[in-house]
């Protein structure tokens, strides 16, 4: 059986879900990088530059030493969610 | 005349068609930087193009023909892009098992009498378009969704375009190339139906200045 692969969209789009998670639904203090590795399923190393590129993006902003999903980070989770379904539909992921 | 009344009308409602899709996957583009998304922006640019290539050569007289072959190569690479996302899919997730099924159909374009340009792009687009069609229904094998079975079928519906629009040149005169421009037009509405709900009811043109991937 094939394994699902995720693009890099798709783990980015994780990272956001799992920031938003843990800023708006039920923990408002944001996720730690523990939070977003266990979550995302992310490795740590792979996860620091993907943060990085998030936050200078401003799609992810660092409040002491925790990760909040910004405005636009919930514009991009919600435009992800949108042209994931059109991607489908041709049998591709985004 | 009657070329003029049938054709003009459907290669204009092909090329709005496509050129709305291309639109939208831009839009998806220029929102989450998704790599599928710019090459489905290619590939719908190219068909949109390719419509305007055919529309242009009803009215091109003796450089009708040329102009025509043109517009199908334009929307043969369109159909590259398409395959071309759906061979990185197979490769990345398993062995290429789907390309085997295709070496029968490579050969098509050199066992079929009187070989020309318009008949090798034809034969190249009903491959690919083949392809595709075969792999949006083994994801639709996947994910049981409306859309892709739809989009699917259009695709199908395309290849058997292309196939009719070749039996037009081993029955010149008959009623085979007004079948396959209005198969194709069919085909292309098949996947405007799933495309619509995702685009009309998201506000297409809202999405296209927001750039909210940039520099992902």
């Amino acid at each position: 059986m094939a394994t699902a692969y995720r693009t890099h969209v798709s783990i980015i789009a994780d990272i956001l879900a799992t920031a938003k998670q843990y800023s708006y639904e039920g923990y408002d203090d944001g996720a730690t990088v523990t939070h977003l590795i266990r979550k995302a399923n992310v490795p740590h190393q792979r996860l620091g530059s993907i943060v990085s590129a998030l936050t200078e993006s401003g799609l992810l902003y660092e409040e002491s030493t925790k990760y909040r999903i910004s405005e636009k980070g919930i514009e991009f989770l919600r435009a992800y969610n949108e042209f994931k379904g059109f991607a489908e539909g041709f049998g591709l992921k985004v | 005349m009657a070329e003029l009344l049938f054709e003009l009308p459907m290669n204009l409602l092909g090329l709005g068609i496509s050129a709305f899709i291309g639109r939208f996957a831009y839009s998806g583009y220029s929102a989450i930087a998704s790599p599928n998304l710019l090459r489905l922006t290619f590939a719908f640019i190219f068909v949109a193009a390719g419509f305007v290539f055919l529309a242009g050569g009803l009215f091109a007289g003796d450089y009708g023909r040329a102009i025509g072959t043109i517009g199908l190569a334009a929307q043969a690479i369109g159909y590259f892009f398409i395959a071309f996302s759906h061979s990185l899919k197979s490769f990345d997730a398993a062995p290429p098992r789907s390309f085997a099924l295709l070496v029968p159909l490579a050969l098509t374009p050199f066992i079929i009498p009187g070989n020309s340009i318009e008949h090798l792009v034809r034969s190249i687009s009903f491959i690919l378009l083949v392809y595709v069609s075969i792999e949006t229904m083994a994801s639709y094998m996947q994910t049981r969704k409306s859309s892709t079975l739809m989009i699917g079928s259009g695709l199908g519906l395309l290849a058997l375009a292309e196939l009719m629009a070749w039996y037009s040149f081993v029955y010149p005169g008959s009623l085979f190339y007004y079948a396959a421009i209005a198969i194709k037009v069919t085909g292309l509405g098949l996947l405007f139906v799933p495309f619509s709900k995702f685009g009309l009811a998201s506000g297409l043109g809202g999405r296209l200045n927001s750039k909210i991937g940039n520099g992902l």
